[in-house]
């Protein structure tokens, strides 16, 4: 009994101690996590649901392809890469899939004024002004009909992250040179390999949803991805991150089952021992 | 039995294992507190094995290190990640098993003579082990590892006259750089693991000859131990230590599947950079106490640095702060309020030197600090009280 006493002792100081260092220092250190904001409800524009397609390949090739290529309808971007790289530091993005992974309420926000929406007041594309709403409708309407509808959490990642961020460990090289994104974002952006163990989950998906929210005056710009989108990329990152845990969590069990049995076995010996001790 | 004789005949095994563990009796009054020290050869011996599994793999250069540990081992190695997970957690749960196994030295008095070799060499292997763990969290090469090694390296600065050429040196550089990793890893692979085995050798021959200390305090004789007050160490002690261990083991390994994270931290896995701090240091928390001790000071780092190595090393001095003649708490009301009050302080101070040392945490951190010595330098008073106590005089 007092040996039990003893030991619950040691159990509160020790679990005040954890409280202490763990949970109770991390919410005076970083507050409260912001929630996403999956309705982008800062942005004033509406998304039209009502565009025609074909107006919007039209409206597409006039003023978008001169930068942005759209592989899955066969389009090239009317300037190289390296062209590209030179003029703006950055490569534009093929837009194929975009309209998949990226909300069309901040799609059109975005389109109109890209700066604004990306919260990014050096984000290299410019405003759309001369395109109506009605327009933007039909971009987006025709962006919508190209895109692939089931994407993994890899090509999410690969196309909302993978021009600036490198993930090395899955052999992934950044579309952009990494000098020339010092010169657009002042810093080279980090390897994703283990952000999944870098940042909570949590935090990664309120910081993906709005970098700015996590961490203020970041040149990333907000992606304005989806909820579905958001948590498939953090999926990933979260299983890049920490590739056995299913191994882990597996052989947990089997060592914890054989230390059980050792505590049983080593209690009856002892049990046997010390029975005419006392 | 005929290997026996023959080891018998050249090493004298036979006296050899009465000396160490037949014939080697400790007393029955101890409860499982006791046992720490042998969890703490558990642990070590846990922290060499999978250490050396780590060494295989482990590359010490600034460009290799990082990924050596998060992607050669972590990913690509067959169960790397357990050896990783099991040395990252039992560096940490080492320290909570060495603080217990000196809380009780403390609460029952085992520092006392004739067992002060015991407590001074244990304090020393307290202190090797901390530079053991400080000179591995360094290993990795993450950004906590990096900042934690250049703020403690950049401590060194402070001492009169040879502080900034000394920290150089040190380092091998003048900021934390490759030169650093490679000096930190031969350290912490050969230099400090031999210097605690010799300690540790030491250290458990110190006991046998004064023996254990008990609940009560009162020394017991070999003869009153061997005849009823005592158990033989081998077999009738050890079979309760391998339980205590069996039950140790269930928690450790509890840990190392299912909650590694917590002797990890996040930061550290963003590779070191020495253009960018991160928002918050701090040490692991084995440290945070001492580390506030440091930071409770905060309006002048001089005195801050003066009571970080005073709180670091004080304790070694307890044979001789605290001389009275009673042993153990259980019989010294006043010690035993002083003891849970001083308990309560260093898991405060624990908890604070996690915190933004700023507003009323830098002043908590400060009362605690004064708290934390005000233990210690009580101790000579008390122990006058208790001597004329004893005598029978006021």
């Amino acid at each position: 009994m007092k040996e039990l006493k003893i030991l619950l002792i040691l159990i509160v100081i020790v679990a005040i101690g954890y409280w202490g260092i763990e949970p109770y220092a991390h919410s005076v250190m970083h507050g409260e996590i912001k929630k996403p904001d999956y309705k982008y409800s800062d942005l004033q524009t509406t998304a039209l649901t009502t565009g025609d397609p074909v107006k919007g390949k039209e409206l597409f090739m006039a003023n978008c392809a001169s930068c942005h290529g759209l592989k899955n309808d066969g389009i090239n971007p009317g300037m190289d890469k390296n062209a590209a790289i030179a003029s703006f530091n950055v490569v534009p993005p093929d837009l194929s899939n975009i309209a998949s992974i990226v909300d069309h309420k901040f799609l059109a926000a975005f389109i109109k004024n890209p700066q604004e929406a990306t919260k990014n007041p050096k984000f290299a594309m410019p405003p759309m002004a001369q395109l109506s709403d009605e327009d933007v409708g039909h971009v987006i309407a025709y962006l919508s009909s190209v895109a692939k509808k089931d994407l993994t959490g890899k090509d999410i990642t690969v196309e909302a992250c993978g021009r600036c961020h490198s993930i090395k460990y899955q052999k992934i090289q950044a579309e952009t040179p990494a000098d020339n994104l010092k010169a657009y974002l002042g810093k080279v952006p980090p390897d994703l390999s283990v952000m999944g163990k870098a940042k909570e989950l949590e935090y990664l998906e309120t910081f993906i949803n709005n970098p700015q929210n996590g961490l203020p005056g970041t040149s990333m710009p907000r992606l304005g991805l989806t909820q579905e989108a958001t948590e498939k990329v953090v999926k990933y990152l979260d299983e890049i991150a920490d590739p056995h845990r299913e191994q882990r969590n597996k052989l947990g069990v089997w060592v914890l089952g054989y230390l059980v049995v050792m505590a049983g076995l080593t209690y009856a010996w002892k049990r046997k021992i010390w029975k005419n001790l006392h | 039995m005929r290997l026996m004789d023959w080891l018998d005949e050249r090493l004298a095994i036979r006296q050899l294992i009465k000396v160490m563990l037949t014939e080697y009796y400790v007393p029955k009054n101890i409860n499982f507190l006791w046992s720490f020290g042998v969890l703490v050869m558990l642990v070590f011996a846990i922290l060499v094995v999978s250490g050396i599994f780590l060494l295989m793999y482990y590359k010490p250069d600034s460009h290799l290190a990082f990924d050596s540990v998060n992607k050669t081992i972590m990913m690509d190695v067959e169960y790397g990640w357990l050896f990783r997970h099991t040395h990252a957690v039992g560096a940490s749960i080492m320290f909570l098993v060495l603080f217990i196994h000196m809380a009780r030295g403390i609460y029952y008095g085992s520092f006392k003579p004739p067992r002060e070799i015991v407590w001074i060499t244990g304090y020393i292997l307290f202190v090797l082990m901390s530079a053991t763990a400080f000179t591995g969290y360094l290993l990795p090469w993450g950004q906590m590892s990096y900042w934690a090694a250049q703020t403690i390296t950049t401590l060194f600065e402070k001492i009169p006259f040879i502080g900034p050429d000394l920290v150089v040196w040190i380092r091998g550089n003048y900021i934390v750089e490759d030169a650093t990793l490679t000096r930190f890893f031969a350290l912490h692979v050969v230099f400090l693991p031999l210097l605690l085995i010799v300690f540790t050798a030491i250290h458990l021959y110190a006991v046998r000859i004064p023996g254990s200390n008990n609940e009560d305090g009162i020394e017991l004789t070999k003869e009153e131990k061997k005849h009823g007050k005592g158990v033989p160490f081998w077999p009738v002690f050890m079979a309760k230590e391998f339980f205590v261990m069996s039950v140790f083991l269930i928690f450790f390994f509890y840990l190392v599947f299912y909650q590694y994270k917590f002797a990890m931290d996040p930061i550290n896995f963003t590779p070191a950079d020495y253009l960018q701090t991160p928002t918050h240091i701090y040490p692991e928390w084995y440290f945070l106490a001492f580390y506030e001790v440091l930071r409770g000071f905060f309006f002048s780092q001089n005195l801050g640095l003066i009571a970080f190595v005073l709180s670091m090393f004080i304790a070694a001095f307890l044979p001789w702060l605290d001389t009275s003649p009673i042993k153990s708490a259980k019989h010294r009301p006043i010690y035993k309020i002083l003891f849970w009050i001083f308990i309560a302080d260093f898991v405060f101070l624990t908890i604070l030197g996690k915190l933004p040392p700023t507003g009323l945490y830098a002043w908590l951190g400060f009362f605690g600090s004064l708290v934390f010595f005000a233990f210690f330098l009580t101790l000579p008073i008390l122990s006058k009280i208790e001597k004329k106590k004893v005598a029978g005089g006021r």
